[in-house]
């Protein structure tokens, strides 16, 4: 079993087998082959007949110029023979990134050797081949001197029937996909049958049977695509003679485990037939298997996000205070999502999918492992980075599941050309220009101006200037967001519920006579701050979106006027450091916001109207 | 003159399947709430749930019943109703009753929900040809040769009448920014008989008294159409009696249908 399985809490999940049926929602560990990994020197087994193991472990692998670039890769197998740059040329040696695990040979760039000879071989490779340019062929190798023989090309778009691995004029079609990911091709040269077996993770493409006496060739040359953006070879092993299919899965999965990330969990998203060409890393297997949460759940109403800024208020007494943020991403984002009516086997996948997060692929060597992509809710963005933090699992009846995940989004509260904004489905967020048309109550429209003031969000309110349910514009000068006559507010025009409660906390002080009585104290100016929540019920997807717009564009900390219900009716200043949002169903939005009296103005030019002024 | 539609024979089918109905009632229900906003106004009338639909049918019992109204079995997946040359796709049985008193055909009653909008302004009129061509069903169950065993039930002996009902409730789950749902599931299922005999001989205890019966329906030439299994208890008993009349006595059975979980 392996660490993957059994860090779960769920049981009946194995290994892939290619030899199984599988069922939408089963799991599996995809591991290439079920079988161990074993080094290539590792001679515990018999002698392998290990005569060529180039590698990219340590950089006593390779020969380099005075600008890094490669001269020569060097055989771990003593004795054997090595790989060099002839070329004086600087720029056709290959490039030699030292975080990386590769070397790359792009254009004419080349590496050659001799003493490969051999009737009867294994060849295992692992390399990438870069997305070209275009589509035509590519030599990843050639043994001998010819120049149409000897050769392993791909070639053609990345899609089943159209990438092909070409060996001399004949062609293969490759079931992975063959540009942007790691590939092992393996290739079982046997000279006793003059047959040539050609394998492409695990899979066995075909044979080419006419192969002639240019692959039986001490001469082995690397690269040399002119034109190209290259390959990245990762690690070539060369046996001499035969080895047993077991063997050869066993070098197989040891570079398997050793540079492919696609490993690890994948859930069956159809019926899977038996076969290895149905395996989660190829082209027809992608059909059937999935590491993307949104091809198997969906979210149901009842999902709801709340956002809450980072901020460290200063307070300078009479009531004034500034909020300092803390950072540039200021607003937090987190969603509480909600996958309801699942199906007992829906919910097995569901959960082991949540504890199986943490094992994502790291982003990079200096950052955390990457989040979970999901789809969110109306109106935010789809493919949304999130971090999965809890989960909750509760069955009302037999296989009837609702399971609730926490999820939190770090990255999405960023500063962009617009501004500030989150995780709002920007589709539905259009950029206002002279010729925009169609417009309705509650629309929202950047509006792009070289000034800064007048850069930003509007809302469509012409509803409320006396042009009916909207307009189908273009509009008027006069009318623009920015117009003498404007339909477009930047206000906080939104009405709140009719329920409302508000309660108040008088700002005072008091003075504790101990076994006496308490004396209370003026604190200062403007005692009367309020802080407190409005809320927005039943709302329809457009005015959520505006509300949600609007409070996201102030991005926890920027002031606004707010004007107070019946019987107040006073306009005051605001700011909101936190709100939520809960779609509960089609069109029917609740949101209830925080929002706390802001006694400073907004204006650049703050006054306190108790400030102290020294004077000399 | 308003026009009426005329209904002499009710077309009714499920799932492509032919019933001969008496009577067909079509409802929809939209939850709407109003939004009433800070200033007094109202705002809109806001979107509680989807829109759901009743449909009933009274259709007399021709054959053995389809799987998809078997309430209390596992098939809970849509069904797709006919009526009036109106499509009804998302229709999702609930519950399924009948009465069998002496001598007289069986009528079973259904109940669905459905879901989503209906072009419920295409209904019409059936064609004389269709009325004419309809063919006449081989078995109708009837009373005469219909059965209740009482073999299970202990010290009942003359059953005089007996009526028999199993429902379930039908939750919908939705996608977000969809009105349909993907699925309706089955909770709660349960049957339940009443029955009417001379005798139910002893009487109930706090936890009831197990019983053990079989429903055979059958037409007037013993044909058996179907047979409903209810393993329960009987939770209910009643004994009338009138000046010259005879002691008649009732009890009510009451099953909960379970599904044991299965190994994943």
């Amino acid at each position: 079993m392996s660490y993957l399985i059994s860090g779960l809490n769920i049981k009946n999940i194995s290994e892939y087998d290619n030899s199984f049926l599988y069922s939408p929602y089963d799991i599996i560990d995809y591991q290439l082959n079920t079988g161990i990994s074993v080094m290539p020197n590792y001679t515990g087994f018999g002698i392998t007949g290990l005569t060529t193991w180039f590698s990219n472990d340590s950089l006593n692998n390779f020969l380099t110029d005075t600008s890094f670039r490669v001269t020569g890769w060097l055989n771990n197998v003593s004795g054997s023979g090595n790989l060099f740059t002839e070329n004086s040329d600087v720029n056709s040696r290959g490039n030699i990134d030292f975080d990386q695990s590769y070397i790359t040979l792009s254009d004419s760039q080349v590496l050659s050797g001799s003493g490969f000879n051999s009737d009867s071989r294994i060849l295992l490779l692992a390399f990438e081949v870069i997305t070209p340019t275009n589509f035509n062929e590519q030599t990843i190798f050639k043994f001998g001197t010819g120049d149409s023989n000897g050769f392993l090309k791909v070639k053609g778009r990345d899609e089943l029937f159209s990438a092909k691995f070409v060996l001399d004029n004949q062609e293969f079609n490759a079931i992975s996909s063959v540009y942007d990911d790691k590939n092992i091709v393996t290739l079982i040269q046997n000279s006793s049958n003059s047959s040539l077996k050609i394998r492409q993770n695990g899979y066995e493409l075909g044979t080419y049977s006419s192969f002639n006496d240019y692959w039986k060739s001490g001469e082995l040359t690397l690269g040399s695509n002119p034109g190209n953006v290259g390959i990245r070879y990762h690690e070539i092993i060369h046996f001499t003679g035969s080895l047993n299919s077991d063997q050869i899965d066993q070098y197989e999965k040891y570079l398997f485990e050793k540079y492919f990330k696609n490993d690890g969990l994948y859930f069956a998203k159809n019926n899977v037939p038996q076969g290895s060409e149905y395996s989660p890393i190829t082209y027809t297997g992608k059909n059937y298997w999935t590491k993307n949460i949104n091809d198997l759940f969906f979210l149901s109403y009842g999902s709801s996000a709340s956002f809450s800024a980072k901020l460290s208020p200063l307070t300078f007494g009479d009531g004034y205070k500034t909020n300092i943020t803390n950072g540039i991403n200021t607003l937090n984002s987190k969603f509480n999502i909600i996958y309801d009516g699942l199906t007992d086997l829906q919910a097995k996948a569901l959960i082991a999918y949540f504890e199986n997060t943490p094992q994502s692929q790291s982003k990079s060597d200096y950052e955390g492992f990457k989040g979970v992509d999901l789809n969110l809710f109306t109106p935010y963005k789809q493919d949304c980075e999130t971090y999965f933090l809890n989960i909750n699992h509760s069955t009302p009846y037999n296989d009837i599941n609702k399971i609730n995940i926490e999820a939190e989004a770090l990255y999405e509260s960023c500063l962009n050309y617009k501004g500030m904004y989150v995780l709002l489905d920007e589709k539905n967020i259009r950029t206002y220009t002279d010729t925009t048309f169609e417009f309705a109550y509650n629309d929202v429209f950047y509006y792009p101006s070289n000034n800064f003031s007048e850069r930003g969000y509007y809302f469509y309110t012409g509803q409320a200037k006396g042009v009916a349910q909207g307009s189908t514009g273009p509009l008027l000068p006069q009318n623009s967001p920015t117009g003498a006559n404007t339909y477009f507010s930047r206000d906080f025009y939104f009405k709140q519920d009719i329920e409302y409660d508000i309660s108040e906390n008088i700002r005072i002080r008091t003075v504790d006579f101990k076994n006496s009585t308490k004396e209370y104290k003026k604190d200062g100016e403007y005692p009367n701050i309020f802080e407190f929540e409005v809320t927005f019920s039943k709302r329809s997807n457009k005015e959520a979106l505006a509300i949600l717009k609007f409070l996201d564009d102030k991005a926890g900390f920027k002031i606004f006027n707010y004007t107070l219900p019946q019987p107040y009716n006073k306009t005051i200043q605001v700011y909101c450091p936190e709100w939520n949002h809960t779609y509960q169903f089609y069109d029917n939005n609740s949101i209830s916001a925080k929002f706390i009296q802001f006694n400073n103005k907004f204006s650049s030019s703050t006054v306190f109207n108790s400030l102290i002024t020294f004077t000399s | 003159m308003a026009k009426f539609i005329n209904y002499q024979n009710l077309d009714f089918k499920l799932n492509s399947q032919n019933f001969y109905a008496n009577k067909i009632s079509l409802s929809i229900n939209a939850s709407v709430d109003p939004v009433l906003v800070s200033d007094g106004t109202l705002l809109d009338y806001a979107p509680q749930g989807s829109l759901v639909g009743s449909l009933s049918s009274d259709f007399y019992l021709t054959g053995s019943l389809p799987n998809f109204l078997d309430i209390t079995g596992t098939n809970s997946e849509k069904i797709t109703g006919l009526f009036g040359g109106v499509q009804i796709d998302n229709l999702y049985a609930k519950s399924l009753s009948f009465s069998v008193e002496p001598f007289q055909p069986i009528i079973l009653s259904v109940e669905f929900d459905w879901y989503g909008r209906l072009s419920i302004q295409n209904l019409e009129e059936q064609t004389v040809s269709e009325r004419n061509n309809k063919a006449s069903p081989q078995y109708i169950a009837n009373a005469y040769r219909s059965s209740m065993t009482n073999a299970g039930l202990d010290g009942v002996e003359s059953i005089v009448n007996f009526s028999y009902n199993s429902s379930c409730d039908r939750p919908a789950f939705f996608k977000v920014d969809e009105i349909v749902p993907f699925r309706v599931a089955k909770l709660n299922k349960k049957a339940e008989i009443s029955l009417s005999s001379n005798d139910l001989g002893d009487s109930i205890d706090i936890d009831g008294k197990t019983v053990n019966t079989t429903l055979t329906l059958k037409d007037l030439y013993n044909t058996s159409l179907q047979v409903f299994y209810v393993s329960g208890v009987m939770n209910n008993q009643k004994y009338d009696i009138s000046e010259g009349g005879y002691l008649l006595t009732s009890a009510n059975i009451f099953q909960q249908v379970t599904e044991a979980k299965y190994l994943i």
